[in-house]
């Protein structure tokens, strides 16, 4: 600290100042607290019903007998967030490859941008409510809920998320790479597959991995759209399980070992998504682009 | 190097990721339903009433074990129920009240509903007031003025001079309701209409009303929460739900003056006299009988009388017949294990009747 | 140079000459992801019109002014009088905001500038990790664990400084300030990445000059780092006021679901997407209730786009400025 030409500094201001980084390190502190309180409230609520039939048994839904386990409710994530990254990962990349390497600048560009902008806004019980009046009631695909209907209302909200952070690392993409493999004489499409996207490869993913981790943990838009069920479905069409959903419907159930399966879900469910977004992370901080 | 390293990483979560869903499909062929004939894989979809949701899951999950048919049914409250039923999207709809007129008439493209009483159930009025273990004694107008705000502390004239001898504590009360269309509200609100003028003429009786004071929460199992979470509340949920969370019950004063607990024996004295018409469209709040719980409830089950008509298929509707005669026949004796009073036996016979005269595109279902 | 307008050496007729069959999978590949890209402008646009045409009925039925003004939203009875949703919804985000928004900002800035070395990177990981509970799990512990262990300490608050308005009153077990607090800790990590991010870029000289003038640490935060980090900062507040708005399944378990406007904050209410996720259910037969529900998620995406549009005003302002004052490293004497 250099003060040779000023006056020393006061002992007001170094109360001040002692006090104000004093009372940033404390807020930051409590921001803290609420994630230990959360994991701690979950693993002593959700570890009684942690168990290997736990992972592969379906929920019976009994009440008197064995309450069974949440095998139907994490396939069912499994395929309706699969589902939903299949169709939105390529579709947003896709976009974002548009505006980074074919649109830069046009107006048509401005446009998509602002599109897509609207649409991280949307809340998710919204495009829930849509799927729910365009594809639930109007039956389409001879079914009311099914699990497809689930993955349409979650690829829309992927969707922006996936193009949003896609079209963040294509940018820092340096152009001297794309250059090189013009005066090597590569195609535009060669260009893009063989040397951008690679490049933008761990960044791509890590969007992908954290749109995918937000979806899982999605509820309003499965309540409309999937509906819940007890037993495993791997027909699409089908009424599908999910983990946000079993939970939500069985926590306040009116039998204690169904209540503790609630929270063993909820568990299972954070540590996934705890698990996909520091695997992201990981990935992030690995690239040579970040 | 490094870029092939977390293309590595990537595929390899990915393939953990296949590879469990794997693991998870071959196992489900193995550890799946019990012994049982698993001739049919049908599925039937139902959606409503909350008040009945323990005792149909446990039947579902009974039905499965015997039939391998599946019952889907999401308790999402009468109203929802209804309306998803007149949609079309659940092939019956739960509920604890009967259809209005305007709920039939938006489903009279789809055909004319058949209601079903299932089971009997208490509505307890249940509190959370430490200190007052046993049932305090609180009647119809009590009830009302309680759910109208009017009576707003625990030691209020009006409730102490029902419960001489016990010390009440001066706790506000905080009401407890269904923030969702519910059948239980039709029939609690039912029950308050018929002692409180003052809330016939205000809030009425529906599945939905306007609340003068109290938290909202979805289901029955939203109130009890609501009523286990705050220190003076009072709300009203089906019995199995105040056993779970070991609920106070009030004793409520019925139409011959007894103060009555609900209990299993008195939710089934409730059902004895009554005398439902040929449609089964009945009630059994404020019934008569010395033992009578006055807030027992009817609960049913609603169906198409020609399924098929209504765009269910032939297959479904034979697995649905399947599951009503069950729950009509042996699953009557499950119901008093969950607290639930089964079918009176003439009503029981009546309701057997109507499933048999259930009908696809105009004959009786197989 | 930008990569769009990098042309590959073929097409200037230079001794790369390419024959058209060549060029057909650029074309292929351009062409598509156009129509890819309009096929997104098109289907929001749908969204966005379908929303409009299908709230209509109610619309007609009470008016839009009505709609949006009128106080008692009671389906059985037909009336749809929004106000007390669009105030819940207001007052929670607003909670939010003021409780999040100083957390946040004060853990990026710790981070970035306060902390040792060694605890940033775990200490970035663990803010960041609050983004990963799900919503449910939020309203759940809300309501379970929050709402009974604080309800002593609103009590408290609400007759001590009873004379602050809105404050002093009845107090309720779920209510809106506990629906502030939770969006506040879910709106936290969004709003920290972000400042975290724009304070980072706050040029090395512009602190050092503070230092050198003789400020003590916090003086040269002060004086330095926020004015500039400002804009971004607002910006990120904008995003996680958006976030809140549209929050629903943590705030129905935690806000009481009364279609009424509390007169304190420690009273329940309602909200936008809490009233849909409560009823839509019912209204799968009931078109005029349906158009209802839907007018509210008409009105939440409206608010939102307002939001999102303040955010970018206020990044794109900041990073003008930024330029405007930023010399490139590189240029520094």
């Amino acid at each position: 600290m250099s003060s040779i030409a000023f006056e020393p500094i006061s002992a007001r201001r170094r109360r001040v100042d002692k006090l104000a980084r004093g009372s940033v390190a404390l807020l930051t502190a409590a921001a803290l607290v609420p994630l230990v309180l959360i994991l701690y409230y979950l693993v002593k609520q959700g570890i009684g019903a942690i168990s290997i039939d736990f992972f592969t048994t379906d929920p019976t839904g009994s009440f008197l007998g064995d309450p069974g386990g949440i095998k139907s409710a994490i396939v069912g994530t499994v395929l309706m967030v699969g589902l939903a990254a299949v169709v939105a990962v390529p579709v947003g990349v896709g976009v974002a490859i548009w505006l980074v390497e074919f649109g830069r600048g046009s107006k048509l560009a401005h446009t998509v941008r602002y599109f897509i902008d609207v649409m991280t806004g949307v809340p998710s019980i919204v495009f829930g409510l849509f799927v729910y009046i365009t594809l639930v009631l109007a039956g389409v695909g001879g079914s009311s809920f099914a699990g497809w209907k689930g993955s349409v209302a979650l690829g829309l909200l992927m969707l922006p998320i996936v193009t949003r952070s896609a079209e963040v690392v294509l940018l820092l993409v340096p152009n001297s790479l794309r250059e090189a493999a013009y005066a090597l004489g590569a195609p535009r499409w060669r260009t893009v597959f063989r040397v951008v996207l690679p490049t933008a490869l761990p960044g791509i993913v890590t969007g992908v991995l954290l749109s995918i981790a937000r979806a899982a943990g999605e509820t309003a838009p499965l309540l409309f759209t999937a509906a819940v069920v007890n037993a495993t479905a791997f027909n699409y069409n089908d009424r599908m399980n999910s983990l946000p959903a079993l939970i939500f419907q069985n926590v306040g159930q009116a039998q204690d070992r169904l209540v503790t399966i609630a929270w063993g879900a909820a568990l299972t469910l954070v540590a996934m998504i705890l698990i996909l977004t520091l695997i992201a992370r990981m990935i992030q901080r690995r690239s040579r682009l970040s | 190097m490094q870029m092939r390293y977390s293309k590595v990483l990537a595929l390899g979560s990915a393939a953990a990721i296949a590879l469990g869903v794997a693991a998870c499909g071959s196992s489900n062929s193995s550890t799946s339903s019990t012994g049982g004939s698993s001739s049919s894989s049908a599925t039937v979809n139902g959606a409503g009433s909350t008040f009945q949701a323990p005792l149909v899951s446990e039947w579902a999950s009974r039905f499965k074990s015997s039939s391998g048919t599946t019952i889907n049914y999401q308790p999402v409250g009468s109203g929802a129920g209804i309306a998803q039923f007149t949609a079309g999207t659940v092939n019956f709809a739960g509920s604890d009240a009967v259809m209005k007129p305007e709920e039939v008439a938006a489903g009279k493209a789809k055909g004319t509903p058949v209601h079903l009483p299932i089971a009997l159930g208490a509505v307890t009025v249940s509190y959370n007031l430490s200190g007052v273990r046993t049932g305090l004694r609180l009647d119809g107008p009590t009830i009302a003025q309680i759910f109208l705000g009017r009576v707003t502390k625990w030691n209020d004239p009006a409730i102490a001079g029902l419960n001489p001898g016990v010390t009440l504590p001066s706790t506000a009360i905080t009401v407890c309701h269904r923030s969702d269309a519910s059948g239980t509200t039709a029939n609690f609100t039912k029950f308050l209409a018929d002692y409180s003028t003052t809330w016939a003429s205000g809030p009425g009786t529906d599945k939905s009303v306007q609340w003068p004071t109290g938290t909202g929460a979805r289901g029955n199992d939203g109130v009890a929460g609501c009523v286990k979470q705050t220190p003076g509340a009072v709300g009203y949920v089906e019995q199995a739900y105040a056993l779970q969370n070991n609920f106070t019950t009030a004793a409520v004063k019925n139409k011959s003056g007894a103060w009555v607990q609900p209990t299993l024996a008195a939710t089934s004295a409730a059902g004895v006299g009554a005398k439902p018409p040929a449609n089964l469209e009945f009630s059994t709040i404020n019934a008569d009988g010395a033992q009578s719980y006055p807030i027992t409830a009817v609960t049913f089950q609603i169906v198409w009388q020609d399924s098929c008509k209504a765009g269910i298929s032939s297959a479904t509707a034979s697995a649905l017949k399947a599951w009503l005669t069950y729950i009509l026949g042996d699953g009557q004796r499950v119901a008093p294990q969950l607290d639930y009073a089964p079918l009176p036996t003439g009503i029981q016979s009546m309701a057997q009747a109507r499933v048999a005269a259930l009908e696809c595109n105009g004959s009786p279902i197989s | 140079m930008e990569a769009g307008t990098i042309t590959p050496a073929g097409e200037r007729g230079t001794a790369l000459h390419r024959s058209p069959a060549a060029r057909l999978p650029d074309r292929i590949l351009k062409w598509g992801l156009t129509a890819l890209s309009v096929g997104v402008i098109v289907l929001i646009a749908y969204f966005f019109v379908r929303l409009v045409i299908e709230s209509e009925p109610v619309f007609k039925q009470v008016g839009v002014a009505h709609f949006l003004f009128s106080a008692d939203w009671v389906p059985s009875k037909n009336l749809y009088g929004a106000l007390p949703l669009l105030v819940g919804t207001l007052i929670t985000s607003v909670i939010a905001l003021l409780l999040g928004i100083p957390v946040a900002v004060a853990t990026a800035l710790y981070i970035t500038e306060l902390s040792p070395r060694r605890i940033r990177g775990p200490l970035t990981v663990v803010v960041d990790l609050l983004a990963a509970v799900p919503s449910v799990v939020y309203g759940l512990w809300g309501f379970f664990f929050l709402i009974p262990k604080l309800q002593p300490a609103e009590r408290w608050f609400a007759d001590t400084f009873s004379f602050i308005p809105f404050v002093g009153g009845m107090v309720t077990g779920p209510n809106y300030f506990i629906a502030g607090l939770i969006l506040a800790i879910m709106i936290l990590p969004i709003a920290s990445a972000i400042s975290r991010e724009v304070i980072s870029t706050v040029p090395r000289e512009h602190k050092e000059a503070a230092l050198a003038l003789g400020a003590t640490r916090w003086e040269m935060i002060r004086m330095s780092v926020l004015p500039y980090a400002r804009g971004g900062i607002a910006g990120g507040a904008m995003l996680g006021l958006g976030r809140a708005i549209g929050e629903t399944i943590a705030v129905t378990l935690v806000i009481g679901n009364a279609p009424v406007i509390g007169h304190t904050i420690f009273q329940q209410g309602y909200t936008l997407s809490a009233v849909i996720a409560n009823e839509f259910g019912e209204a799968a037969s009931d078109p005029l209730h349906r158009a209802a529900l839907i007018a509210a998620g008409l009105v939440l995406f409206v608010l939102t786009l307002g939001v999102n549009a303040v955010a970018r005003a206020f990044v794109v302002r900041a990073e003008r400025g930024r330029r405007a004052t930023h010399t490139p490293s590189g240029m520094a004497a």
